[in-house]
């Protein structure tokens, strides 16, 4: 080699390590902190753990399948497993359950920017990873690699942190920002990312996939895996000396020592095996099991008690959605008397044992958001009489009302087989009312597809919820008339074009709410939705010798025996004392009075 | 009418065969019954005398409540239109069917959930399903659903398969040779899975399921008539009528078929059985008829999942039993009525 050709060499070399220092759109550019920020902070919040909580014992808890991978990214990854290993990983801040305002996680302190489109976060410096590497702003800037990188095979996720998340700014190793690409209420929800750790996972290749299949990824939460048998078993255990531990709204949570998940495959087998205690909760919502089954010498003797505790969280909008396009649905009195037609209270008492609730409107327990003057449209056989002549209908021989010769026949397309009792007794009510409803039950996919496609008459199905209403998908006129949208009630009207649109570019949360609130109205007057169920709460049963708080839950708590999850999670504990007890009640014969509590704190008013 | 001494000889050995004969006559009365289900099983009434005129409100439009007097304008619940009458002493009367019930009718109670045992004071007298509606009004208008369905079913099978199957037997060569091979891959469709997925797809009506089974359904009869076709053909009569001239349609319909008719006849009674079956397994299933039709598969399905309700599964797993065993009867009568040999033994 010539010393021409080292020196070129050389020359080359140097060009590529400047090159790959420089990176021009994040690390380097803008790192200085503007100065005007306002560092924010929330430990005021009441909390929500009791402090009469100790911490030992062994949960157990079950699951219905081995997932398929532990990865929570990429193929076969959203599995129902996933959320066990996401609830132990941390984001940046967090949502107090009750009070929905923001507390800290992994960040201390943040601020927004006055662009509404920038948040800035100070991280804790306690923060370490389950492998004792502490937590940096360059963790925060890997996550947004790894997330857009198509090594992790999934182009949701690729398109979701390039569309939403414009980058994240790293200014020391613990003050970071994240800029959302555009400006937006409820900023935080968006950019409250979770971190990703560069030391573990160093370059991403194309063998990611197969490579991180089961793999433990270091996290920031309360429990790691510590043991797993695939196909059969998979452990956590407490982390003794977890950073977290000691901060306000992790203090006294997230106190069992082990969580043993087990495969169970069949819900007759697990109610078995609960029994017996070889679990130690079960779900009780399912009227039968609450009803009947729970009729056990078990629960009869008192070892076992029965919990019953109403949430106030967002409620899936579940009803009728009237098909707008069809000639039938044109007509704003004929939607009316359709609604005043169906008999959603019978249905309630005589089918569902009293155990569901009226769902008012589309969008209960969003909190200041929902509107709670709007009632459903009750069955009223005069009031549907009083609409369908309005509009020029009348009865015919057969006793269904008519028009120019057509009769009044709609089709109701549904999916699940548990529902056709509902809809029988809806049915056969109608008919007093002079409509007569076909029944369509579909497969799931097809039904949804027929949906979207606008091909239904009536909709028989419910929405899944979010944090905050969205209008602008189900009723926005732009969405109206084509298909592959979830304006399936081809809602095309002026006025709630309007409403959605100053409410989707209004950055004022007061504004906002009166908004959705005219919203809810306009979508009551119109008529298109009939609301049917809802389900307020969750009704569990548990051996006597786990304890929870004196409020059992919060406002959002989906399962009060959820042993890890930031927000809800890890409430219970363990009493070694009353395990004593009632295994020595059990040998001896002796029992108990049976318990059955009823918590009634964050029930929906009336 | 006089009836040709071979037939009638046939007709006299089913007769002879008791548990066959027997099994006909029930059979027979079972369908006479689902005919007329609206006369015996009805939440409408049979008579209504009101204010010196009778009313048969069986058949024909529904009569609204105001009609008599009462405060609705649906369709009069007769049930209590028969104690308001007798509460009144006014003179007006109501008969109403052994059964009070409609096919689709719910009845609920106060303070307690379907399904309802079987109560004769009531008139549920195999109880009620899960949506409280009577059993015995659900079977019966299942029971004239599934027997129409097989029936039907037969008659488009047996037509398209036999014609089939004697052309095949009868012009052979290429055309057989043909109609094998596509019969071969027809019969390698796994038809209950393509009836599965077109009714999930679309739900199918009473004569689109019909028709969707009577695709899958015609190869079965192909063979045998093609088999016995290649045998009678060969026989003189139809050498002769060969030589009179008669054309190919008129040999085959009018010399073959006739004579083929034994092996047709023995196998008809196992195909209603297999409709029977056809049609409960799907709505079992959920991909049949569109609820809420009265149908045995769904009373099935209901019968597993409300174990604690033994009347329902009871009930229906016996209808079904009997049927079944009641049609294989007659068909294993006719069968040993046809055969020429005379000693046939069924173990």
């Amino acid at each position: 080699m010539t010393i021409y050709n080292r020196i070129l060499l050389f020359g080359v070399w140097i060009c590529l390590v400047l090159l790959s220092v420089y990176q021009p759109d994040q690390a380097i550019g803008n790192t200085v902190l503007p100065e005007n920020i306002k560092w924010l902070t929330n430990t005021k919040d009441p909390v929500f753990a009791s402090d009469k909580a100790k911490k030992g014992g062994t949960f157990h808890a079950s699951i219905l399948s081995f997932p398929m991978t532990f990865r929570v990214i990429g193929p076969d990854s959203n599995g129902s497993f996933r959320s066990a290993i996401l609830d132990n990983q941390l984001s940046l801040i967090g949502i107090h359950p009750n009070t929905e305002n923001i507390i800290p996680e992994l960040a201390t302190h943040w601020a927004f920017g006055d662009d509404k489109k920038t948040m800035y976060f100070k991280l804790n410096k306690s923060a370490r990873w389950s492998d004792g590497e502490p937590v940096t702003s360059d963790d925060f800037l890997f996550a947004v690699e790894f997330m857009r990188s198509k090594e992790i095979v999934a182009p949701w996720y690729n398109d979701y942190y390039t569309k939403e998340i414009d980058r994240v700014i790293v200014y020391d190793d613990h003050t970071l920002a994240v800029v959302a690409t555009k400006a937006q209420p409820d900023l935080h929800l968006r950019v409250g990312l979770s971190p990703i750790p560069r030391h573990f996972y160093g370059k991403l290749d194309k063998d990611f996939v197969r490579k991180y299949n089961w793999k433990i990824v270091p996290n920031t939460g309360p429990y790691q895996i510590s043991d797993f048998q695939k196909g059969k078993y998979i452990h956590f255990k407490r982390k003794q000396d977890w950073w977290a531990k000691d901060l306000h709204y992790f203090k006294n949570r997230f106190n069992v020592d082990k969580v043993v998940f087990s495969v169970v495959r069949d819900t007759n087998i697990l109610w078995e095996y609960f029994k017996k205690g070889k679990e130690d909760v079960f779900s009780l919502v399912m009227p039968d099991y609450w009803h009947e089954k729970s009729r056990t010498p078990v629960i009869e003797n008192g070892y076992v008690h029965k919990i019953w505790f109403f949430n106030d969280t967002q409620q899936s909008a579940m009803g009728m959605w009237l098909n707008q396009d069809r000639e039938i649905f044109q007509d704003r009195n004929v939607r009316y008397a359709f609604a005043h037609a169906m008999n959603i209270e019978k249905v309630i008492k005589n089918v569902l044992r009293d155990d569901y609730f009226r769902l008012e409107h589309g969008f209960v327990g969003y909190g200041r958001y929902s509107n709670p003057d709007i009632k459903a449209r009750r069955f009223d056989l005069d009031k549907v009489d009083q609409y369908m002549k309005a509009s020029g209908w009348s009865r015919g021989p057969d006793g269904l009302w008519s028009k120019g010769g057509k009769k009044f026949s709609v089709e109701v397309t549904y999916s699940f087989d548990e529902h056709t009792p509902r809809l029988v007794v809806l049915k056969e009510e109608a008919k007093k009312a002079g409509m007569e409803l076909r029944l369509q039950r579909l497969d799931s996919s097809a039904t949804f597809k027929k949906f979207l496609e606008k091909n239904h008459d009536v909709a028989w199905m419910g929405w899944s919820t979010s944090l905050r209403p969205q209008f602008w998908e189900h009723f926005h006129s732009v969405n109206a008339h084509k298909s592959q949208t979830n304006n399936i009630t081809n809602t095309d009207d002026p006025e709630m074009d309007q409403l959605i649109d100053a409410f989707r570019n209004s950055l004022e949360e007061e504004e906002r709410i009166q908004l959705s609130r005219k919203i809810q109205s306009r979508i009551h007057e119109i008529g298109c939705f009939v609301p049917t169920f809802m389900v307020p709460y969750v009704r569990q049963a548990y051996w006597r010798w786990w304890k929870l708080p004196e409020v059992p839950g919060t406002k959002m708590s989906g399962d009060l025996f959820s042993p890890f999850g930031s927000t809800t999670g890890g409430l219970l504990w363990y009493d070694p004392d009353l395990f004593a007890e009632t295994k020595q009640a059990m040998k001896a014969g002796k029992t108990f009075q049976p318990v059955t509590i009823v918590d009634e704190t964050y029930k929906m008013k009336e | 009418m006089r009836l040709n001494p071979l037939t009638l000889k046939k007709i006299r050995r089913f007769r002879s065969i008791r548990r066959g004969y027997y099994s006909l006559i029930i059979f027979t009365i079972m369908i006479g019954i689902s005919l007329f289900a609206e006369l015996l099983i009805n939440n409408r009434a049979l008579i209504v005398y009101y204010e010196g005129e009778v009313y048969f409100p069986t058949y024909g439009q529904m009569i609204p409540g105001s009609f008599f007097g009462l405060d609705y304008e649906y369709e009069t619940n007769y049930r209590q239109l028969r104690k308001g009458f007798q509460t009144e002493n006014s003179g007006n009367w109501v008969v109403m069917p052994i059964v009070p019930y409609g096919k689709l009718e719910t009845d609920f109670k106060e303070d307690t959930y379907p399904p309802f045992p079987p109560s004769f004071q009531e008139k549920h007298y195999l109880g009620t399903d899960n949506v409280g509606r009577d059993i015995v009004a659900r079977l019966v208008y299942g029971f004239r659903i599934a027997i129409a369905f097989s029936l039907i079913l037969l008659l488009i099978n047996y037509s398209i398969g036999i014609s089939i199957g004697i052309a095949m037997g009868y012009w052979g060569g290429t055309f057989d040779l043909l109609f094998q091979r596509i019969i071969e891959i027809w019969s390698n469709v796994p038809f209950l899975y393509v009836i599965i997925i077109i009714s999930s797809i679309v739900v199918p009506n009473f004569m689109m399921l019909v028709l969707i089974m009577a695709v899958f359904g015609w190869i079965g009869m192909t063979w045998t008539m093609r088999t016995v076709t290649y045998k009678e053909k060969e026989r003189e009569y139809i050498l002769a009528a060969k030589m009179l001239g008669a054309s190919s349609f008129r040999i085959l319909f009018k010399h073959l078929l006739p004579n083929t008719i034994s092996i047709i006849v023995t196998y008809a009674p196992f195909a209603v059985s297999g409709g029977i079956v056809a049609l409960t397994s799907l709505d079992y299933l959920g991909f049949g008829l569109a609820p809420p039709t009265p149908s045995w598969g769904e009373l099935i399905q209901q019968g597993w999942a409300n174990m604690n309700a033994w009347w329902i599964a009871i009930s229906v797993i016996s209808s079904m039993l009997i049927t079944l065993i009641v049609v294989t009867f007659i068909g294993e009568a006719v069968r040993e009525a046809f055969d020429p040999k005379l000693h046939t033994t069924y173990e």
